[in-house]
């Protein structure tokens, strides 16, 4: 065969040549790319596209699962690959990508304070590293309590409360579980402990970085969550293989008095074709425990590869989806909170959401960080194996907190980040 | 053979040779390599230090590793001796077949033909619930999962070794007044065995070296009850970026197949010449 001989001789060059092409005028945007929102991203890159003639723009789909994102993230940058030039990173990602120097510091591009400054607090230094800017906060998550407007006249201040409620539910069999939440060991359960753990006014990491994550208040918050799966039955054992997309179907289906989810699900949930509690829901803050009601705060952050061909254009794609207008979009089309809280003061987003603009505001400012670091993937998966294992009845809930405290010390010992400071 | 012949010879495989070199054993050595230092690419600041030895040491004390070898090893040995159970039942039966049997290697042979992640996540949609974070109750979907994946192999293995057999010699069994079971003893397995070996081999390395079926059904959880090493070694190099560590962790991997392989090859070599 003629071809087959001849065709390995080009197509090595030709293969190393693609690799080489900066092609310059093609700007590449990866990140979500499912459903209404990557509907509504193609939508917003396409208006900025048009303004920009000199430019092709390029949605890059990447998986929605956040760690299997993470992984091609790693595989791409680590490979040195200048495409895409522009990322969604999710919130945690920001201080390894930037320690790592994979993204762009920002400083270059001269973002004025004050507009700096209308961005959340809380979101915007996830995006710092070591004093310099490397992302910016695109939209905010911060996790909610879903409770059935048909079950209870109002939504519990404190977990007894709900607990109380959603045993009542159930032995009246109204629903057939209480509570559920995401409990799968994965970064969502994370989410869900740190909810507990701020209502029993416990820590990850205190103020100087040390670990407190074995304290007693965390021991309550993690006896709490054993306790509604093993002892009073309020939580389906279920709920430890779920993420979000399964506790929603269970609330959907009227299956549960509560759920704990970020605020996409609203939209979904008010669907009356496909949802069996629409009009029957409603949205709360996290109840509290001992200490305050607080939601974990997540949510996607924009930044730059930091061997793109072309930052300036990079950069003015960043701005123009960061901008106020594409926000109050996104709030109305997939239900996703704006990153600037100016944007909230804006009479459209009061229709675009599912709770009053002022609510969903207090409960950002008052939302907890996770901690900002690079070795954070690390301290969460330890963090995620220890919790799995006392949820799913391996180990004792005091022993696997010790356990994760321990291992997460060693960690931030031999990182190296103690000597040099944050 | 004279010293041209010998050159001649050695020019003529140079190109195979360095081919190899290049593919298989440049890779290898890289990460070997990568695995005498600390390389971490959260931490750059701790730059690039050789270490020696010092990840294998760890390793040898790291209670995680140890377990995801343990799990590794139950997830072999069962998934591999049920496969040869089914499998030699499953070629027997198509071996006995006497309608149908181009039709029915067909239908036997589909699960092997469905990609492992299809067949993973079809496997998760079933047990979806409480077996999958139940510490011991996660590994029946990821044996049964894979048993049912892979059994089409073997079978067809086994097959292709049952027709070999001279008809004849059972002919001449079932006349000297020999059952069944005692053909089956007596001629069928030890006529067998090297094609047995064969298919021993091949499972047993590829259920070592299991993946897909774990990381899509349980992710290694609950906790880390079902994490196997390559699972260990993927969260290490990819989501905790700790290149390193993770290339030593790999090298464990690669050592400990290369060895099985090698155990195997002899034990092969050495009942061919029984």
């Amino acid at each position: 065969m003629r071809i087959v001989r001849w065709l390995p001789g080009w197509t090595i060059p030709a293969l190393l040549l693609a690799a080489c092409d900066p092609r310059p005028d093609v700007l590449t945007f990866s990140g979500s790319t499912l459903g209404a929102e990557g509907a509504l991203v193609r939508a917003q890159i396409a208006r900025f596209a048009a303004a920009r003639p000199e430019l092709t723009v390029i949605v890059q789909a990447t998986p929605d699962a956040a760690d299997q994102r993470h992984q091609l993230y790693v595989q791409w940058l680590n490979g040195w690959a200048a495409d895409p030039d522009v990322l969604q990173l999710d919130v945690i990602w920001t201080p390894e990508f930037a320690a790592a120097g994979w993204i762009l510091p920002f400083d270059r591009f001269g973002m004025p304070a004050d507009e700096l400054a209308d961005f959340f607090p809380a979101a915007l230094a996830a995006d710092r590293w070591q004093g310099r800017l490397y992302a910016l906060p695109w939209f905010v998550d911060v996790g909610m309590l879903y409770w059935r407007t048909d079950l209870m006249p109002a939504p519990p201040a404190t977990l007894a409360e709900l607990a109380r409620i959603g045993r009542d539910a159930r032995d009246a069999g109204r629903v057939r579980t209480g509570f559920v939440w995401q409990g799968a060991r994965y970064e969502g359960l994370v989410a869900v402990f740190l909810e507990h753990l701020t209502a029993f006014g416990g820590r990850i990491l205190d103020d100087h970085g040390a670990v407190v994550v074995d304290s007693p208040a965390a021991r309550h918050a993690l006896a709490f969550m054993y306790d509604a799966i093993h002892r009073d039955g309020i939580v389906p054992a279920a709920v430890l293989a779920w993420q979000e997309e399964q506790t929603r179907f269970a609330f959907q289906n009227g299956d549960a008095a509560f759920m704990r989810n970020w605020p996409y699900a609203a939209a979904l949930l008010a669907r009356p074709g496909e949802s069996r509690v629409a009009g029957r829901f409603a949205i709360a803050p996290m109840p509290s425990a001992t200490a305050r009601s607080a939601a974990a705060l997540g949510g996607a952050h924009l930044a730059i590869n930091a061997r793109t061909s072309q930052p300036d254009a990079a950069w003015d794609l960043v701005r123009y989806l960061t901008a106020p207008e594409q926000m109050i979009e996104r709030a109305e089309i997939a239900g996703q909170l704006p990153a600037r809280r100016s944007v909230y003061a804006d009479a459209r987003l009061a229709h675009a959401l599912p709770v009053a603009p002022e609510e969903a505001r207090g409960a950002i400012e008052r939302a907890v960080p996770r901690p900002v670091t690079p070795v954070y993937t690390q301290l969460s998966g330890i963090l995620q194996i220890h919790l799995h294992r006392a949820l799913t009845r391996q180990q004792a809930p005091a022993d696997a907190l010790s356990g994760a405290a321990g291992a997460m010390r060693q960690v931030l010992a031999s990182s190296g980040l103690g000597r040099r400071g944050r | 053979m004279s010293r041209s012949d010998a050159r001649l010879a050695w020019l003529l495989v140079a190109p195979a040779m360095s081919l190899i070199a290049l593919v298989a054993v440049a890779p290898l050595a890289a990460s070997m390599w990568e695995s005498l230092h600390l390389h971490d690419l959260r931490l750059p600041w701790l730059g690039r230090p050789f270490v020696g030895l010092a990840h294998y040491r760890a390793a040898v004390a790291d209670a995680r590793l140890h377990e995801a070898l343990v799990h590794t090893a139950f997830f072999t040995a069962a998934s591999v001796a049920l496969e040869l159970a089914f499998g030699m039942a499953l070629a027997l039966i198509l071996h006995h077949l006497v309608r149908g049997r181009a039709l029915a290697r067909v239908v036997v042979l589909l699960p092997w033909a469905l990609p492992a992640v299809v067949a993973a996540l079809v496997w998760r949609f079933m047990f979806e619930g409480e077996w999958l974070s139940h510490p011991r109750g996660a590994w029946v979907p990821i044996v049964l999962g894979d048993v049912w994946k892979s059994t089409p192999f073997v079978a067809l293995l086994l097959l292709a070794g049952l027709q070999a057999i001279d008809p004849a010699l059972h002919e001449a069994a079932a006349l000297d007044g020999a059952g069944p079971w005692r053909r089956f003893r007596s001629i069928t397995l030890p006529l067998l065995r090297p094609v047995i070996a064969v298919a021993l081999v091949f499972r047993m390395l590829d259920a070592f070296r299991v993946f897909d079926f774990v990381y899509l059904l349980t992710g290694g959880g609950p906790g880390t009850a079902t994490e196997v090493i390559s699972l260990y070694a993927f969260s290490t190099l990819f989501q905790e970026l700790r290149f390193g560590y993770g290339a030593a962790l790999s090298t464990v991997t690669f050592a400990i197949v290369f060895l099985l392989s090698l155990g195997w090859v002899r034990a092969l070599r050495t009942g061919e010449d029984a």
